[in-house]
């Protein structure tokens, strides 16, 4: 059977040659989800990773050690920074070559036309660039993916297959979780087989959170093939200049205090009071304040001074924010949704402070402490006020 | 030289207490939860305002969806003074994804009243969350892509952008990073994004506008123009559902993670179980002076 779309793409996120553990955290998952394909189809698909760079090409061997098959870059001094339209060009450039494409696995030399899947991080750079790619490729895109699978996929479907059943081999399954943390979408991109608007869309593509999937061991003794790529650059697609990169510091450190302090939605009744004892009780354990994503996105009507300093993005905790590994973390009015688990589940002991005994952040604590945040916290910190003094010094 | 800019926005739901209404399971319900200018695009439209109190520019707004969009399209207007709404509403754009509707809202753009010099979107849905709507609009306009953009300054004589983005990447400090790009540009905007009215002058002018733009979001259905797909001219191949290459095929609860730790449950208003689990706090704590 012929097969116009194959192998697994990569896209490799770096800083000057330093890789972004997103980007292991990709191939380790790639790696695993590819040799289950080959397995369960008898194939011979590589996992390819995309580096574009200046002064490069000594990086390659090592995403072959982390688990890619093949390395395609590109080393041009316009490529030394990311810039959205130039680096969209080369990319879409990488998975529409005929040679290159070719030169990854001789055997589908003859009918390859474009990756069968192509994945991207979901952070400041991959979020967009995925978007532009798959514009330019006029293929489909899910974000922020924590979970895929492969299957073959019977359904019937109004538009895609016109109500007839049909069979949609090695499609790439892929898991969002909402924003609330408690619904888990599955996205799927397949080609429209409706006679009425037929068209294929490949590659499936998907950007993945940072954080969710393990990187392979490195192993210096992986083999793998790499092909360097020479990009037709166009001086219209050079249209940025970057006149300076400054880099800031954090006001939020959550990685020096030994005790984090997290709140989320379960302050509702009285916000600005609750965040106020929730700050006392911070300070008594020189602790740093995280919150729940839900918070950043401001339910809540407080005096700004409390708002511009904490129901700000820079203090989630979880997946689209921090993941954090303090020895004590107490999470007040935290439900324990799936994404805030996920930045705080490596913490040393961990208490919940919270009047609903079934919330899930009872599975992820070692003191479910079952009551109101307002009668509870004070106790708590004339508590730790006659006992805590030893450890202060 | 007159400078033209135009908005990208959404109706999302309002996530404000009061308005919100969440399922016993914990999702959105959202028969019950009202619908506003979503957060994300209430800062574009302000980042277009910016435009015309310091360029008196001509400011366009853009929206995909139900009738009842057009109180967005209000809402943006009373923030951005526009003189131009748009409502792109047909149920053949129904289900579309974000390519889909990215080719929507760019045949819109190019309807807009003169040439766009800037689109502005907002960094993202607050109930979509996918953050492509906007990238996507810019790659099928043609326009240079910025985005993270958290402040700009225009040269109009030049018809040059200097914009500062904030780059946040996993395992590295956060980095601004200062570009310069010819027009016409199409800006993401960050949710750091902030004006800078320095002179008198200036905030007199964002006075006066805001005065306008309050005027004029009384009578918004004067400035509104409402576009069917075949008004749009848009190719019914390319949006709603026959142009959406994604579909979502199941929706499930997040299945409960077993237990990783066993929880001791401590009753909040027992003082002398409470001494007890700041006893347990100290413990752990200590185990940093011994490691």
């Amino acid at each position: 059977m012929v097969e116009n779309y194959r192998h697994l793409y990569v896209i490799i996120e770096h800083e000057d040659g330093k890789f972004l553990p997103v980007s292991l955290e990709m191939l380790g998952e790639a790696r695993r989800l590819l040799d289950n394909f080959n397995k369960k189809y008898s194939t011979k698909e590589k996992v390819v990773a995309v580096v574009l760079g200046h002064n490069i090409k000594n990086v390659s061997k090592q995403l072959i050690e982390y688990g890619a098959d093949t390395v395609i870059f590109s080393d041009n001094p316009e490529l030394k920074n990311v810039r959205n339209t130039i680096y969209t060009k080369v990319i879409s450039q990488i998975a529409q070559d005929n040679k290159t494409l070719a030169e990854v696995e001789l055997e589908y030399a003859s009918e390859i036309k474009r990756p069968r899947y192509m994945f991207f991080a979901a952070d400041s750079v991959g979020r967009h660039l995925s978007s532009t790619v798959l514009a330019e490729l006029e293929s489909g895109l899910a974000s922020d993916i924590n979970k895929l699978v492969v299957e073959d996929i019977e359904l019937s479907h109004q538009q895609k297959t016109a109500g007839k059943k049909e069979t949609y081999a090695k499609t790439l399954e892929m898991y969002r979780p909402d924003f609330s943390g408690f619904l888990w979408t599955t996205i799927l991109c397949l080609d429209n087989r409706n006679p009425a608007f037929k068209r294929d869309y490949h590659p499936q593509a998907c950007s993945i959170i940072p954080g969710v999937f393990e990187p392979i061991k490195s192993d210096s003794s992986r083999q793998g093939k790499i092909i360097e790529f020479v990009p037709t650059i166009d001086e219209q697609d050079l249209k940025v200049k970057i006149l300076s990169r400054k880099i800031i510091e954090s006001e939020v450190d959550f990685d020096t205090p030994r005790t984090i302090v997290s709140f989320g939605r379960g302050i509702k009744d009285e916000p600005e009071q609750n965040i106020k004892i929730i700050e006392k009780l911070a300070k008594v354990l020189n602790a740093e304040i995280g919150i729940t994503l839900p918070i950043s996105k401001k339910p809540f009507v407080v005096s700004s001074a409390l708002d511009s300093k904490y129901m700000i993005p820079d203090r989630v905790i979880g997946t689209s924010g921090h993941k954090t590994s303090p020895l004590l973390y107490i999470a007040v009015g935290v439900s324990g949704a799936m994404q805030h688990v996920w930045g705080m589940k490596d913490s040393g002991f961990v208490v919940a402070i919270n009047p609903d005994e079934e919330a899930p952040i009872r599975n992820e604590c070692n003191i479910f402490i079952k009551g109101r945040m307002e009668d509870v916290i004070p106790l708590l910190i004339e508590e730790i006020k006659k006992q805590m003094q030893i450890v202060e010094a | 030289m007159a400078l033209n800019v135009a908005v990208i926005i959404k109706l999302e739901p309002d996530f404000s207490e009061g308005n919100v209404s969440y399922n016993p399971d914990g999702t959105l319900n959202r028969a019950e939860t009202k619908s506003t200018l979503g957060p994300h695009s209430a800062i574009a439209a302000q980042a277009a305002f910016y435009a015309k109190v310091m360029h008196d520019a001509k400011v366009s707004i853009g929206t995909m969806g139900p009738p009842i969009a057009d109180l967005a399209l209000q809402q943006a207007q009373q923030i951005s003074d526009a003189d131009e709404l748009h409502l792109y509403s047909d149920r053949l754009f129904a289900g579309a994804d974000t390519l889909a509707t990215a080719e929507v809202l760019k045949t819109g753009i190019e309807k807009m009243q003169g040439k766009m010099d800037i689109v502005f979107s907002g960094h993202r849905a607050s109930d979509g969350e996918t953050g492509q709507t906007g990238p996507q609009t810019a790659w099928k306009l043609g326009f240079t892509f910025l985005g993270n953009v958290i402040s700009y300054e225009l040269n109009l004589e030049t018809r040059i952008i200097r914009a500062k983005r904030m780059i946040s990447l996993q395992g590295f400090p956060d980095v601004i990073e200062e570009v310069e790009a010819p027009l016409p540009v199409f800006i993401s905007i960050d949710p750091n994004f902030k004006s800078n009215f320095n002179t008198v002058s200036q905030r007199l002018a964002f006075q006066k506008y805001q005065k306008t733009a309050t005027e004029k979001a009384k009578n918004y259905k004067e400035y509104l123009k409402i576009f069917n797909a075949k008004e749009l001219g848009v190719d019914e191949t390319l949006v709603g559902l026959p142009g959406s290459p994604t579909i979502v095929y199941k929706v499930e609860r997040v299945p409960k993670s077993t237990a990783t730790r066993q929880a001791e449950v401590v009753n909040g208003s027992d003082s002398l179980q409470l001494q007890k689990v700041v006893g347990r706090m100290k413990e752990a704590l200590s185990a940093m002076v011994i490691k």
